[in-house]
Formats: C-alpha cells, sequence, structure tokens
C-alpha cells in the first residue's frame, strides 16, 4: 500500500528513494491512541519539518523512527531496513539514525569530548585518535571546538545543544531526528541552533524536524507535515502550508501560533 | 543602633553592617553574645543552665581522661588490641599494608581532590592517633619513625598526582583510571601481604586488624553482590525481579546478628571452613541487600532520557547501562553508600559475639579480663570507642571531599 496522496508536493527530490517509509503505523499508550494510521514517505535528503499541538503524536512519530517507541501495528522501513524485534536490524537502524532531544540528554558525567565520541569508539570501534579528530571537526562544525574539555554543566543551552547534534553526527547518520531542539532554550540562544540545523540541511542531511520554529519551517523545509490527536492531518509545501491551508484544524492552528 | 556621625563631615558614613564590622571584637563579640545568649529572661537562664551543664561535662571528661583513667590497660595491650594474634614476627607485613593505604588516601585525594587547610590538620591528626595508639610495644621512637612514614607516604603521593593537569585530557583520564584500579585491587593486595607466602593464616587475624580486613570485605563484596541485584529487581523479568526481591527483603528483615547465628551453626555445611570466610560472606551478603535498595532508587532518580539518549547513539543495553547509566546511579548514591560503610564498620564488632572470632571489641574484653586490668573495663571501651569513631569520621571525610569532587559536571 503506498500513500503517495496527492498531497505530496512535485520537487526535485522526487528522483530519490524513500528513505523513511511508514505504512500505517499505529501505537496506543494504553488505552490512549498517540498514532492512529500514519502512512508516510521520506525521500533521502528531504527536510521535513513536523508541526502539530501538544499530545498530538508527533513526537511519539519520530521516535518511533529509531524504536525509542515501539509501534504496535503497521511497518516502518529504514533504508531499506525493517523495524522489528531482530537486534541486528535495530542496531543497524540506531546508527544510521541520529536524534536530538528537547532536553539535550548530553551524558553529564563525560566531557564534551567524550559525549561525541563515546558512540563511534564504543559502536563502530574507531581508534580514539580518530574519534577525537572527528569529535574536534564536529565541534568545529557547530561553532564551539574551544569547549571540547568541558563539561555539559558547564555550557550554555544553545552550546549544549549543539554539543548533542554534534554528538549524533557523529555516528555519520543518513537520517537526524530533531525533537523540538529549541524548546528547551533561552530565546537568545535559539538562533545559534537553528543556524546549525539550517547548515545541516543544506549539506544534504536528511531531516525530520519536530518544532515551532515557524520561520526554520518556512525557510528551510521541503515539506511540512501537521499531525492532530494522533493522525496525519494535512501535508504540503511550506507555501500551502502558509498561504492556503485546506483542513480546518491546520487553518486553526496556524491562526494560534503565527 | 548606629549613630550617625552627621557632625563630622570627613567620616564616610558607611552602611549600617560594614559600619558594625569596624568596631573592635570585643565589642561586637559583646553584641553578638547580647542578641543570640542573653537577648530575654528565659533565654538567659537558659544559657546560664546550658553553660553550667557543659562545663561539669568537660569537668568529667577532663578529669577522666588525665586523672582518674588507668590508660595501662590499653598500653600494656597495645599489641591484643591491634593484632592479638597475629605472629608478631610477621609484623611487617601489617605496617606494609598500613603504609600502603595511606599512600593510597594521598593518590585519591591527589586525584579527586585538593587538600585545604582543614584537610591538613585532619590528617596529621587523624594519622597520629591511627599510628601512635596502635604502634606495637610502647617503642616510642619506632612509633614516631612509622607515624612519619605514612604521613610522608599520604603527602608524596598527594603530591605526585595533584601536578596532573585537571583538565578532561588523556593523561587525566589514565591517572583517574590508574588510581581506581589501584583502590580496586588494594583489598586483594593487602589480604595477600598479610595472608599469603607464610603470612598469618586466617584465624590469626585478629583485634583492630581483624575489623579492617572485615569491614572493606563486606563493602566491597556487598557492592559487587548489590549492583546485580538492583538491576535486577528493577528488571522487567518477573521471575528475576521476585527472586531479588525476595533476597532483599529477607535479608533485612533479620538482623546481623542473627545471619552471624546463620554463618556460624548452618552456613558450616554449605561453606564450611574458616569462621573468618563465613563472616566475611554474611557481612557481603548484608550489606549487598542495603545498597542495591540504594542503587535502585539512584536508577530511578535519573533522567529516563539518559538511557534514550544512549540508545539513540547507539549503544546497546549492557553498554548503555555500563557506560551511562551505572557510573551516574552509582555517583548519586554514595552518601547513602557511605552510611552503610560505616554502619557496617561498626557492625563489625558483632562478630565478636557470636563467632569466635577476636576483633577489637572482643581484644578489650580480653584485656580487661587479666586481673590486673579488671577495674579498668570504662578505660577500654572508651578507647574501642573512639578508635570506632575515628575511622568512621575518616570514612565520612574522605567520601564527602571525593563526592564534592564528582560533582564536576553534574546537572
Amino acid at each position: 500500500m503506498t500513500t503517495e496522496t496527492e498531497a505530496t508536493p512535485t520537487r526535485d527530490l522526487e528522483s530519490m528513494d524513500d528513505i523513511i517509509i511508514a505504512e500505517n503505523v499505529d501505537k496506543w499508550f494504553g488505552d490512549f491512541q498517540a498514532l492512529d494510521n500514519i502512512s508516510m514517505r521520506i525521500k533521502e535528503h528531504e527536510i521535513v519539518v513536523v508541526l502539530g499541538p501538544s499530545g498530538s503524536g508527533k513526537s511519539t512519530f519520530i521516535r518511533c523512527l529509531n524504536r525509542l517507541e515501539e509501534h504496535d501495528a503497521g511497518r516502518i522501513v529504514i533504508d531499506g531496513i525493517e523495524m522489528n524485534d531482530d537486534v541486528r536490524n535495530l542496531n543497524a537502524i540506531r546508527s544510521e539514525v541520529g536524534m536530538v532531544f528537547q532536553q539535550f540528554n548530553l551524558f553529564p558525567h563525560l566531557s564534551v569530548m567524550n559525549n561525541i565520541t563515546l558512540g563511534p569508539r564504543k559502536v563502530r570501534r574507531m581508534p580514539k585518535l580518530d574519534a577525537d579528530a572527528l569529535a574536534m571537526q564536529l565541534l568545529e562544525r557547530v561553532g564551539i571546538p574551544e569547549q571540547a574539555e568541558k563539561y555539559p554543566a558547564q555550557l550554555s543551552g544553545g552550546q549544549q545543544q549543539r554539543v548533542a547534534i554534534a554528538r549524533a553526527l557523529a555516528m555519520q547518520p543518513k537520517i537526524m531526528l530533531f525533537d523540538e531542539p529549541t524548546s528547551a532554550l533561552d530565546p537568545e540562544m535559539i538562533k545559534e541552533v537553528l543556524d546549525v540545523m539550517q547548515e545541516l540541511a543544506r549539506s544534504g542531511m536528511t531531516m525530520i524536524v519536530v518544532t515551532h520554529e515557524m520561520g526554520f519551517a518556512r525557510e528551510v523545509a521541503d515539506r511540512l507535515i501537521f499531525f492532530d490527536e494522533g493522525s496525519l492531518v494535512e501535508e504540503g509545501t511550506p507555501q500551502h502550508f502558509f498561504e492556503n491551508p485546506q483542513e480546518d484544524r491546520t487553518k486553526l492552528f496556524l491562526s494560534q501560533i503565527l | 543602633m548606629v549613630d550617625m556621625p552627621a557632625q563630622n563631615p570627613q567620616r564616610i558614613v558607611l552602611p549600617p553592617h560594614r559600619e558594625r564590622a569596624r568596631r573592635p571584637r570585643i565589642v561586637r563579640f559583646r553584641e553578638w553574645a547580647r542578641r543570640n545568649l542573653f537577648n530575654s529572661r528565659a533565654g538567659t537562664a537558659l544559657t546560664i543552665i546550658t553553660a553550667a551543664i557543659l562545663a561539669l561535662i568537660v569537668y568529667g571528661v577532663v578529669y577522666f581522661v588525665f586523672v582518674d583513667a588507668n590508660w595501662r590497660v590499653i598500653t600494656e595491650n597495645r599489641w591484643l588490641l591491634f593484632a592479638g594474634g597475629y605472629p608478631m614476627d610477621q609484623e611487617w607485613r601489617l605496617w606494609f599494608s598500613v603504609m600502603f593505604v595511606f599512600l593510597l588516601i594521598g593518590l585519591t585525594y591527589g586525584t579527586w581532590a585538593s587538600l585545604g587547610r582543614r584537610d591538613h590538620l585532619f590528617i596529621v591528626l587523624a594519622s597520629g592517633f591511627a599510628i601512635l595508639l596502635l604502634a606495637h610495644g610502647g617503642a616510642a621512637i619506632w612509633s614516631t619513625i612509622w607515624y612519619l612514614i605514612a604521613v610522608g607516604l599520604l603527602y608524596a603521593g598527594y603530591a605526585i598526582m595533584i601536578r596532573m593537569p585537571r583538565d578532561a585530557s588523556r593523561g587525566r583520564t589514565l591517572q583517574q583510571r590508574s588510581v581506581a584500579g589501584l583502590l580496586v585491587a588494594a583489598l586483594p593486595i593487602v589480604l595477600i601481604v598479610l595472608l599469603a607466602f607464610g603470612g598469618a593464616r586466617p584465624r590469626e587475624l585478629e583485634g583492630f586488624v581483624l575489623n579492617l580486613v572485615l569491614a572493606p570485605v563486606g563493602i566491597a563484596g556487598g557492592l559487587i553482590i548489590a549492583i546485580p541485584l538492583a538491576l535486577g529487581r528493577a528488571s522487567r523479568m518477573r521471575a528475576i525481579s521476585w527472586t531479588c526481591t525476595t533476597y532483599i527483603e529477607v535479608v533485612r528483615g533479620a538482623p546481623l546478628l542473627g545471619w552471624l547465628f546463620v554463618a556460624l551453626f548452618i552456613l558450616d555445611d554449605v561453606i564450611g571452613g574458616e569462621l573468618i570466610v563465613r563472616a566475611m560472606v554474611v557481612l557481603a551478603v548484608f550489606t549487598a541487600a542495603y545498597m542495591a535498595e540504594y542503587i535502585r532508587g539512584a536508577l530511578q532518580a535519573l533522567p529516563h532520557g539518559q538511557s534514550e539518549a544512549a540508545h539513540a547513539v547507539g549503544l546497546n543495553q549492557f553498554q548503555s547501562m555500563q557506560l551511562i547509566v551505572m557510573p551516574q546511579a552509582l555517583r548519586i548514591s554514595i552518601p547513602p553508600m557511605v552510611g552503610q560503610a560505616i554502619s557496617i564498620w561498626k557492625d563489625t564488632t558483632l562478630v565478636t559475639v557470636i563467632l569466635p572470632l577476636r576483633e577489637l571489641k572482643g581484644n578489650a574484653d580480653s584485656a580487661i579480663a587479666q586481673f590486673e586490668f579488671t577495674p579498668d573495663r570504662i578505660e577500654a571501651y572508651v578507647f574501642v570507642a573512639v578508635v570506632f569513631w575515628v575511622v568512621a569520621f575518616i570514612m565520612s571525610r574522605i567520601s564527602q571531599r571525593v563526592e564534592g569532587s564528582l560533582g564536576i559536571g553534574e546537572r
């Protein structure tokens, strides 16, 4: 069953392969249905921004994409790897999917350097010197090479989130998931994180971003997806969304946050 | 309260608290006393009564220590209290172990904490007490030499370690790893030095030395058992979780004294052999039940995002536990763990009641059983109490410092 709906815009991405395929995904928390029959395809290099009110299932959905939540029904395929109970598949998927959390979730007992090198060294068995060089390169990319020897608690929120991005990138993932990456930040620090994300988008990373930053969505996204009450309500280009939304729920949501 | 010297234009007018601070100490003290000690009629009465009681206590203690007490019960029995039946000709092994421990304390301080003025005072006094009182047979010159060597080693270890750069560099990691490794290896090393290659037989460990061996074995063994126990109790698999819960509830449900009886009467058939080994097993098993609960509490206190982030960077369940969750959980549980360690340290005295193992308190009993010293039991027990207090205080002090410096990078 394919879900190439008519709402999917035509872009030059069309020629790319689908790197994420979700078909009829359901997720229940006890009696509460968090995801209701979600189907979606995402192409390589595509930037998808997921919108929706809190409790709409948008975070749950992207957490299903690296199995921080297990979906109860339907199918998820990441880069040709089926998401199922097979641990080898799971490990393969997790090393291809990087994730950035709202609360950063840096490891407070490790230095910035060790936060970043942990994954490559322990999972990819990269020699320490190579991992350190990679980490320095990534820290320069996110603009804070001078913080390498500090501990997370010594950094500002924006710096912590940039370290978290570098940590995810260190595994050299094909896909990056962002779960409200700027929601826990002070306003003056939001831009430094968005800048890094924008640079990442330009470099051709496949990104799925849950955010309320409409400026980012408008500028960077190839496609916007609107969730409400566990369902995928509407999807389309930024232009479609901001100028001509179809569904009433989308209009209501946009009127509330714009 | 401050009279404003408005008529003198040259004087700078300070805010009231600065103004107060400028006055001579005696005036400030008088004011402090008036505010805190004699602020009302009832306050004055309470102050006087408390002062009288305090004076009585101090007088009593001073009179007992310096006039009334006959400390010969300690000085004559120093070796009995210190090592008891440990073969005298192997004494160097004891001193080697003591020196090793002092060196380790220095290395630990140098790696994870820095010494402040109060620490220096504490080290000099505590080690003075530990060594001077326990040095054998009254040769004051040797006690002094041992004391100087021990403190010297402590400071040498500290001086070497404190010079290492304190950033998160590779050298620092190596330094921390080696000292941590040495700490882990310390107990086996000491046991080998004491017992192996022509050393004493296990049953010859006695007196203070026996306490010093039993408590660390109980603490380290307890910790080793406690970690899988805590994880097991938190496990989602019913059989494992129930087994661990049962262990914890059963072991905590009976007093240590009861378990030592078990060691004496029942464990004979199970492990047999040396009484001291049975006592060690019971102490470790008992401590583990408590420590497991502290670790479980810490595991629950840890934000869920930590293991999620670990999984998101690709670590498997075991790696996430080993590298992310456990290190943080163990750090959180240091304070209650130290409490448990101090508690088990004091509980090593119970061994004497049940097993014919002669630890410090047991040998103090033997000391006052001698006809000559029968009237001096208070002296003997006061001495034992002070020895236990000093060691407990050392443990608490060191752990506080290490805890403080481990706080780096805490959220």
